[in-house]
């Protein structure tokens, strides 16, 4: 019986939702930027390389100017790369986004790693890192304590949803944006490109997976970058965007449940393998996709 | 009201597509403030001419004049503006989005610049439904209103385009009868109030009688007729419509109908939607005889077909095969109980375009031990010179047995999918649209074909959009009309006029609809 | 998107595919200070410079061409198993604990049980993706991805834990197998073994199966259009089942000859994304075995020449940058040749290619008949 009130004061301690909101904020980032290119109608399953790349490219800005706000800087332009590149190859010349997607995450790997070896032969570590917000007066309000002391960027995260869900839903280019991926027809006769909505759905989505790349290696790990550390957050990520049905904010809230288990995966180390609770948010997933599948029959049979 | 200015002049248009003339040196002038029908059978022209109107095709010869200006530059969106709207037979609406939002769709209405103003975008569309009278559910999501209201919806969009020349293509086709009345309503209404100009596409006589001032009827790319509604009624229409018969020569029959070899039950399916197509319908089909199912397109028949050859599923009745019950088996299970089936859509399920001729010609036969050694290794010289043999038997022409299904011209590829389906020998045969697409000299041969196999005893289900064809082939004839049995008829018994009127649903027989 | 044809055409578009990617990978060099020239040297030698590495190339072949044949089988039918990862993982850790727990029992009887397992295991992970596409059409390239994760976790926890190995220098793997089960060494010191052999004869077995049988020739229909297919009287179904339970147990066989002719216990490096290595090749295989069997064997030499690179001081990765451009350059050439073609300076170019016809607007609303029939 003790053990279990161990269990459960660990799990709910401040300690806990400081990390979900830590490693919950890259996978945030990138479900956002999935969400666009979903609402496009692209299957963009190349956020993991996206996300790298941003990781990377974000250490070696800030190695090369020894300054973490020029790190985010050559993370963004490169993000902004990936997205043309991305959009280049499925967009205009119609490619198989599952392949191009496949081959964009192997693509990373092999580029960051290989550059990495390059410009940081022992270890790529201790590069400036992005600051922490610190307000002392928040440390005084005991509910508040676990929202210090965080990167810049998880409160960024915070404007982006926002600001991502104004967009989507809330401008003309939002409803042009849906328009095109889910009647593109619709839209075209409408006189509006559906083509050119999914190449800025692709550019901001590069976007915001560089941010989330750049949040990793910039602001979780302080400057240091690891081989692969996207470390299948992409692929997470892909799974928010359809958990949430692309919504911006469901999307933010089904990356802070990832990172909750994540969390207490971490946290709970001593009592139940991380291993397992790790496992849960994809099992989790798969059910969804089913449940949306069946709920969507049932629905025509109710036709009948 | 200026009842006889032309809004809309068609002068000696003319659509050549690869091998068809769509469209015929047509003359047509439409009138302000009339609603007009445009009629003809499947493949007569009426959709490209609207096509062209819509700025959707060029012509390929003579002259479009909108409100006396000659359309130079064929793009929608100018026509848009000239005032020309057209609701598709397939709806334009992204389904997610409110009826506001569908309406307003690219010419938002703005809050501070950048945000979309939902609460202006549906006072705009209140406004809208109080100048036409047309009552919509702004702020529900399209996915979740009816068909009816969808096409309503439509309209409005057009309307708020600034349209003033309405097109309308195949409106009825989806609806349900009340729905059709009030649409019809709702065009009387902004046609008198709004002095509005209407061009309705249908094949629907009793329709035309109902709704149109004029009408013009199309057949195989040409305007064979403008007349006023007053003066005309359906069965003069339907003869327009259909024409004189194509003169082939007569097709020799012999012998006599046999046992029952497929019998339809009470049958009732739903199509794509989970809409019934279907409606309890029964038939008997003998060895030997030709039943041929005369209807317009989506009144079940194709619905009827693919649930007797296993493709979709049935909602109850019951289908037996020469005496042995297949109601819900899977297709080959159908097959092995003796029926073969010439589909409908020949790419898109007749055949693979990806596979060759040879391989396209053998399905169905692989498993056979004449093409297999060792239980499973395809024999290739074997399929290749039994391919080579039916080729030279049905009369294919094209690249040879290695070429692509995919890449031969239809006739052709027709002719692969009867010689392949005629080749299994079965008691039953279900053939649908049998030479859609196919030049004169390949429709030939295949009626003779169709016929010898129903000397030879087979029992054949026919259907098919071209009337001649049903009346050239058939020893018997039904007429479907949604879902329906309207009609059934030996050979002979009926003239095509009359047939029209039962397929049209305004006649059926035990009981007229008029 | 990539046709499923090889002919000179694709030959044609292969080979400036690669030369395109060494050029972009000579770049990179370039960028990066080092020598092209001398690196690709490298490369070529590391691969064949001795016994252990060319002994390497051929067991690293062996893993890409299952692997990739797996993948063939699965799109041959319609079905893209992404999955291989795990499926090869899961197979991987059964038959090594199988070979853990049997410790004592003859060769004979462990070697074909823990083949069994991993086939089992493969085949069962397979079937969830595989079924849930057929009877509910849930979208499989999202479940096999999921599953691969789940997967890895599962197969860490059980390394990690329950199955963990005695030795406490591991820290996540299986107990090592006795030596008496492990596959013989071919050469050297390489990961060859003898499980080529049965490798060898799998490949063969899918290769004359898909190319050359009559299932084989029912499985492509169904691939190609399973309307038809099933408008003439296949099973698909079952078809798509039968080769998504198939594709498993290979992978799942990939990952017990890995633990028993490499590693000799499940460990992390029994795999890392050596599916999705495979599935690349087969992508630009195009989904042909031959080609596919062929490609595994040339990217097994980037791979391991890559390795003789770190002599010269150049990363490996260059090989994975190499690999994936290849596969950019031919997944867009297609697009890219329609798109030169509509362009008109590019056509004056590109002269001799024809316009592409000026095809209806898929929204003009014409009537489906002269279209063709409007598919469903």
């Amino acid at each position: 019986m003790n053990g279990s009130k161990d269990i459960f004061s660990t799990i709910f301690s401040a300690g806990t939702f400081q990390m979900m909101l830590r490693s919950a904020t890259p996978v945030a980032l990138a479900a956002i930027g999935g969400s666009m290119t979903e609402h496009a109608g692209i299957m963009n399953i190349g956020m993991e390389g996206m996300i790298l790349m941003g990781a990377f490219f974000g250490v070696l800005g800030s190695f090369l100017a020894q300054s973490a706000f020029a790190g985010l800087a050559l993370a963004l332009l490169v993000g902004i790369l990936a997205g043309l590149f991305f959009a280049l190859l499925v967009v205009r010349y119609k490619s198989d986004e599952f392949i191009i997607g496949c081959a964009l995450n192997t693509f990373a790997i092999g580029l960051t790693t290989y550059l990495a070896r390059n410009y940081f032969p022992g270890d790529a570590s201790g590069n400036p890192n992005l600051p922490e917000l610190n307000l002392a007066f928040l440390d005084r309000i005991p509910g508040l304590r676990v929202i210090n002391h965080q990167s810049v960027l998880v409160y960024l995260t915070w404007i982006i949803v926002i600001l991502a869900w104004l967009f989507v839903y809330k401008t003309p280019y939002g409803f042009w944006l849906r328009a095109s991926g889910e009647k593109p027809d619709t839209l075209r006769t409408a006189g509006i490109s559906p083509k050119k909505m999914k190449w800025i759905a692709s550019v901001l989505c590069g976007i915001l997976c560089a941010l989330a790349g750049a949040h990793l290696s910039l602001g979780q790990l302080q400057g240091t970058f690891t081989d692969n550390m996207s470390n299948s957050r992409g692929f997470i990520a892909f799974a928010c965007v359809i958990f949430a049905a692309a919504h911006p904010g469901k999307a933010y809230l089904a990356a802070l449940m990832f990172g909750f288990f994540e969390a207490i995966g971490l946290r709970l180390q001593g009592f139940v393998s991380s291993d397992l609770t790790g496992m849960i948010p994809y099992l989790i997933t798969i059910v969804m996709m089913v449940y949306v599948v069946v709920r969507k029959q049932r629905r025509k049979m109710k036709n009948e | 009201m200026k009842q006889n200015e032309a809004v809309v002049r068609f002068e000696h248009i003319s659509m050549q597509f690869p091998g068809v003339l769509a469209n015929d040196d047509i003359c047509l002038e439409i009138r302000k403030g009339e609603v007009f029908a445009l009629i003809g059978e499947n493949g007569a022209g009426k959709s490209t001419l609207m096509n062209i109107l819509y700025g959707l095709q060029k012509p390929s010869a003579g002259a479009l004049w909108i409100k006396g200006k000659r359309v130079e530059e064929f793009d929608p969106r100018i026509v848009i503006d000239q005032g020309v709207g057209m609701v598709h037979q397939h709806f334009m609406l992204v389904p997610s989005f409110t009826v506001a939002q569908n309406i307003v769709l690219s010419r938002e209405p703005r809050k501070h610049k950048i945000f979309f103003d939902n609460a202006a975008a549906e006072e705009a569309v209140r406004k809208l439904e109080r100048d036409y009278g047309l009552t919509v559910p702004e702020s529900t999501p399209v996915e979740e209103i009816s068909v009816g209201l969808q096409q309503r919806v439509e309209i409005l969009k057009a309307l708020c385009k600034g349209a003033e020349i309405l097109i309308l293509d195949e409106p009825t086709a989806v609806l349900t009868p009340q729905e059709t009345e009030e649409l019809f309503t709702v065009i009387r209404g902004i046609v008198r109030e709004k002095d509005m100009t209407v061009i309705i596409i249908t094949h629907k006589l009793d329709e035309v009688m109902a709704i149109s001032d004029r009408v013009g009827v199309m057949r195989k790319g040409r305007l064979v007729g403008v007349h006023e509604t007053r003066d005309v009624d359906t069965r003069m229409l339907a003869s327009l419509m259909v024409g004189r018969p194509v003169l082939f020569e007569e097709l020799e029959r012999s012998g006599t109908p046999g046992a029952p070899a497929l019998r339809v039950e009470k049958l009732c399916v739903s199509d794509q939607r989970g809409l019934p197509a279907v409606r309890g319908l029964s038939l008997e089909l003998r060895a030997g005889e030709i039943l041929g199912i005369a209807a317009i397109e989506g009144n079940g028949q194709s619905e009827l077909i693919e649930a007797i050859t296993g493709l979709i599923p049935i909602r109850s009745g019951r289908v037996e095969v020469l005496g042995k019950d297949v109601t819900g088996r899977e297709p080959g299970e159908i097959r092995e109980a003796g029926l073969a089936h010439v589909p409908e859509d020949r790419l898109a399920t007749g055949l693979s375009g990806a596979a060759t001729v040879a391989e396209n010609l053998l399905v169905g036969k692989q498993r056979e031990p004449r093409f297999n050694r060792f239980r499973i290794h395809q024999d290739r010289r074997a399929v290749r010179s039994y391919a080579e043999e039916v080729y030279e038997r049905y009369d294919i022409r094209g690249a040879g047995v290695d070429a692509l299904a995919g890449e031969m011209s239809g006739g052709n590829m027709q002719k692969v999918v009867i010689a392949r389906e005629f080749s299994f020998d079965t008691p039953v045969l279900i053939i649908s649209q049998p030479t859609r697409g196919v030049d004169v000299g390949a429709i030939e041969f295949i009626h003779s074909r169709v016929m010898e196999k129903r000397n030879q005893g087979a029992a054949i289900l026919l259907s098919s959009a071209d009337l001649d064809e049903v009346f050239r082939l058939s020893d018997r004839i039904i007429t479907l009309f949604e879902g329906e049995i309207t009609g059934s008829f030996r050979a002979g018994e009926i003239g095509k006029e009359e047939l029209g009127l039962y397929m049209t649903g305004s006649r059926r027989q035990g009981g007229t609809a008029e | 998107m990539i046709r499923n044809k090889i002919n000179t055409k694709y030959l044609i578009s292969l080979g400036v595919s690669v030369l395109l990617a060494f050029l972009v990978g000579a770049l990179i060099l370039l960028c990066t200070g080092r020598n092209p020239l001398r690196a690709y040297g490298a490369m070529l030698s590391g691969a064949f410079s001795n016994r252990r590495h060319i002994g390497d190339v051929l067991e690293y072949a062996m893993v890409l061409a299952v692997c990739g044949l797996a993948c063939d089988l699965g799109s041959r039918v319609g079905i893209f198993n992404v999955g291989g990862e795990g499926q090869l993982l899961l197979g991987a850790i059964a038959a090594a604990q199988v070979g853990a727990a049997l410790d004592g029992v003859t060769a004979w009887a462990v070697i074909p049980l823990a083949a069994l397992a991993a086939i089992l295991t493969g085949a069962l992970y397979a079937l969830i993706p595989g079924v849930l596409k057929v009877k509910l059409k849930v979208n499989e390239v999202i479940t096999t991805i999921m599953l691969n994760t789940v997967a890895a976790y599962l197969c860490q926890f059980l390394a990690k834990g329950p199955w963990r190995s005695s030795d406490p220098r591991m820290v996540a793997a299986t107990e090592e197998l006795s030596p008496r089960y492990w596959f013989g060494g071919l050469m050297g010191a390489s990961n060859l073994s003898t499980a080529i052999f049965a490798a060898a004869i799998i490949a063969f077995l899918v290769w004359y199966v898909m190319q050359k049988t009559t299932p084989g020739f029912e499985m492509k229909l169904t691939g190609q259009n399973p309307r038809f297919a099933r408008f003439s009287g296949l099973r698909i179904d079952r078809k798509i089942i039968l080769c998504m339970a198939i594709s498993g147990a290979m992978c799942g066989l990939v990952g017990m000859f890995r633990v028993f002719g490499a590693e000799h216990q499940y460990k992390s490096s029994i795999s890392s994304d050596y599916y999705f290595e495979g599935l690349m090749v087969a992508m630009i295989a195009r989904y042909q075995p031959l080609t596919t069997i062929l490609l595994a064997l040339f990217f097994a030499v980037l791979k391991v020449g890559a390795e003789g690179l770190q002599q010269v001081g150049v990363p490996n990765q260059i090989y994975l940058i190499i690999q994936t451009v290849i596969i950019f350059f031919m997944a867009a050439q297609s697009g890219f040749l329609e798109a030169a073609a509509a362009n008109p300076r590019l056509r004056r170019l590109l002269s001799g290619r024809k316009k592409p016809p000026a095809g209806a607007d898929p929204h003009t609303g014409a009537e489906p008949d002269e279209k063709g029939g409007a598919a469903q």
